[in-house]
């Protein structure tokens, strides 16, 4: 017998769609792949940097569809700069619409003033993304880039589904399956083009880093959710859950990465770029499995009381 | 510019603040009548939700929501007597809690959802986008997004608004005037408060030793999000009303939670910056 009144939930089913996992996973991409271009720039050899240059131009195209799938989940479309009429940071809503609205033209900024700088973008509007302020649009794009990466994961813990908020961890899930897959997205596209293997082995080593901490985030969060994960390890979850983000996600990229590691030329391309593309679907995987699992959450009745038990 | 700005994005200056108006909704007397759910609907217009039979006693109602801002609930409870069995009925009817630390105005990211003059909780009509961030906040399971596709005010949130227009004209929201065993009584809060700590003392005189007030400020319910503005006598633990022990404010946890993820993120930035770094 239910211990509340009848079966009913003690919270609402959330109304969102899949807008706003896939928005989460790519605004994440887009956070990471900038900040590990970034970092190549700062910290890299001339290789590292030319490789990982792209990461720019990954950055500013995954951010393309980002308002757009947010502004169609609104129940409400043509509002969408209602969420701009103030600036509200207590809300993590508005915190985040207030970074990618300030993350895109940063990042379409960087990625302009790269391509000038390898002489992609030539003639006046080369000329135009050469006046951009490099070091200032890398620390600024690091800060938003990461803010955008970090921030769902605390939206949804921000709410009272006990499958988001129980944990404390969804935030750190959430930001270290972004840096998997926006290194992963660098990686692939550098794959595609003529990089020393040195070059391939860091970028693959960082991606490693990122799912390994992924790894562990993971594990703390489900051991923190106790019973309230159940909508996401049992039930129809599970298997897009376990085989997909875990399994296909996680530990098949790491695998790979590791085989690659004693691998050169050909091989090794094709074995760091088969892993990168599974740590780029895992990560999706992981946004929508925990997303609709959420809305299961929702109706657990005795889920919610144990969250509000303190 | 400033100006056009507030025009353009309709910021008003707020009225001055009253005395805070609430609800306390005394289930002891409540006969579930439904009343108040019919005189609500009426007066805020509110449409119909369908005709469905739940089989859960005298509830066709089922859940707060959009459309729904009132709901009586009906609690059948059974125990062994001797030989015999003592049936007895629990009515509660159940509404916005206009919190005084309310999680869906704070999760609001358009300012929608404001506190007004009277402490109550409203969401303005013409700002909400339907973001439906309030909608999983509520720890209480009240505000809801309308269908995209609807013919009342389509893709926006809903909830109890206290009668802010009745406010406006002093006059006394329509279910607690509608009541008619005032189990809904409407005044000004501290006021309320005072009625409701005599009439729980009433009650345990009489041997109702489970009686119990729910969202009074020394209630361990309001620890997170504070006195509720509309409270309620109970007659039973708060869950058998579907109500949470203590219910939870996200702002409570939101820093540790960003916390976790800023580290995340810091530690790979180092550990980016060290494997690029350690060139061979
Ligand atoms: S009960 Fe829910 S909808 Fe009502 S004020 Fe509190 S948080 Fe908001
Ligand atoms: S749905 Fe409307 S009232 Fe609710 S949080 Fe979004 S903008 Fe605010």
């Amino acid at each position: 017998m239910a211990e509340g009144y009848y079966d009913y939930p003690v919270v609402k089913r959330p109304v969102w769609t899949w807008e706003v996992p896939a928005y989460f996973w790519l605004g994440g991409l887009a956070g990471g792949a900038y900040l590990t271009a970034a970092l190549a720039q700062n910290f890299g050899s001339a290789d590292d940097r030319r490789a990982a240059g792209g990461g720019y131009y990954v950055a500013a195209a995954a951010l393309v569809p980002c308002a757009p799938l947010l502004i169609a989940d609104l129940g409400r479309p043509d509002r969408f700069h209602h969420m701009l009429r103030i600036f509200k940071p207590l809300s993590p809503m508005n915190l985040g619409a207030w970074t990618l609205t300030s993350f895109t033209p940063v990042a379409f900024a960087r990625a302009a003033s790269h391509a000038a700088s390898t002489g992609l973008l030539r003639g006046p509007l080369g000329a135009l993304a050469r006046l951009v302020p490099t070091r200032l649009a890398e620390l600024a794009g690091v800060v938003l880039g990461l803010t955008l990466a970090g921030y769902s994961g605390v939206l949804l813990a921000a709410t009272n589904i006990p499958l988001w908020a129980k944990s404390k961890l969804l935030g750190g899930l959430f930001m270290a399956s972004a840096l998997a897959s926006g290194s992963a997205a660098v990686t692939l596209q550098a794959g595609r083009r003529a990089v020393p293997d040195a070059t391939l082995h860091r970028l693959a080593m960082i991606e490693s880093a990122a799912s390994a901490g992924e790894m562990a985030i993971l594990t703390g969060y489900l051991v923190q959710s106790k019973k309230a994960a159940r909508p996401l390890t049992t039930g129809r979850f599970a298997m897009p859950f376990w085989l997909g983000a875990v399994g296909a996600g996680m530990l098949l990229p790491l695998l790979l990465h590791r085989v690659a590691g004693r691998r050169h030329g050909r091989a090794l391309r094709s074995l760091t770029s088969a892993a990168a593309i599974c740590t780029i679907g895992g990560s999706l995987a992981l946004r929508w499995t925990i997303f609709e699992a959420g809305k299961e959450s929702a109706e657990d009745q005795g889920a919610s009381f144990d969250l509000a038990r303190g | 510019m400033i100006d056009a700005y507030k025009r353009m994005m309709n910021i008003e200056e707020p009225p001055a603040p009253k005395t805070a108006k609430g609800f306390f909704t005394d289930t002891s007397l409540c006969i579930g009548c439904k009343a108040c759910e019919v005189a609500c609907k009426q007066w805020n217009q509110l449409p119909a939700d369908g005709f469905a039979i739940t089989g859960n006693s005298y509830d066709n109602t089922g859940h707060l929501g959009a459309t729904t801002w009132r709901h009586v609930q009906f609690i059948e409870q059974a125990k062994a007597n001797g030989s015999g069995q003592e049936q007895r009925w629990l009515m509660m009817s159940d509404v916005c809690k206009h919190c005084a630390n309310a999680a869906c105005l704070e999760a609001c990211p358009t300012g929608a959802l404001v506190r007004t003059e009277y402490g109550t909780v409203y969401v303005q009509q013409d700002i909400c986008n339907g973001c439906g961030f309030c909608v999983p906040a509520c720890p209480f399971g009240v505000i809801d997004r309308t269908p995209k596709t609807g013919h009342f005010e389509a893709g926006t949130a809903h909830k109890c608004t206290l009668c802010y227009d009745r406010l406006k004209d002093d006059m006394t929201p329509a279910c607690a005037k509608s009541c008619p065993t005032a189990s809904i009584q409407f005044g000004d809060v501290e006021e309320l408060r005072t009625r409701a700590r005599h009439r729980l003392g009433e009650l345990h005189a009489r041997g109702e030793s489970k009686a119990r007030l729910y969202g009074m400020p020394e209630g361990k319910e309001a620890a997170e999000v504070g006195p509720l503005h509309a409270f309620f006598l109970l007659l039973d633990e708060p869950q058998k009303y579907n109500l949470p022990e203590v219910p939870r404010l996200p702002r409570k946890t939101m820093t540790e939670r960003y916390g976790w993820s800023a580290a995340v993120g810091i530690g790979f930035a180092l550990v980016g910056a060290l494997v690029l770094g350690r060139r061979g």
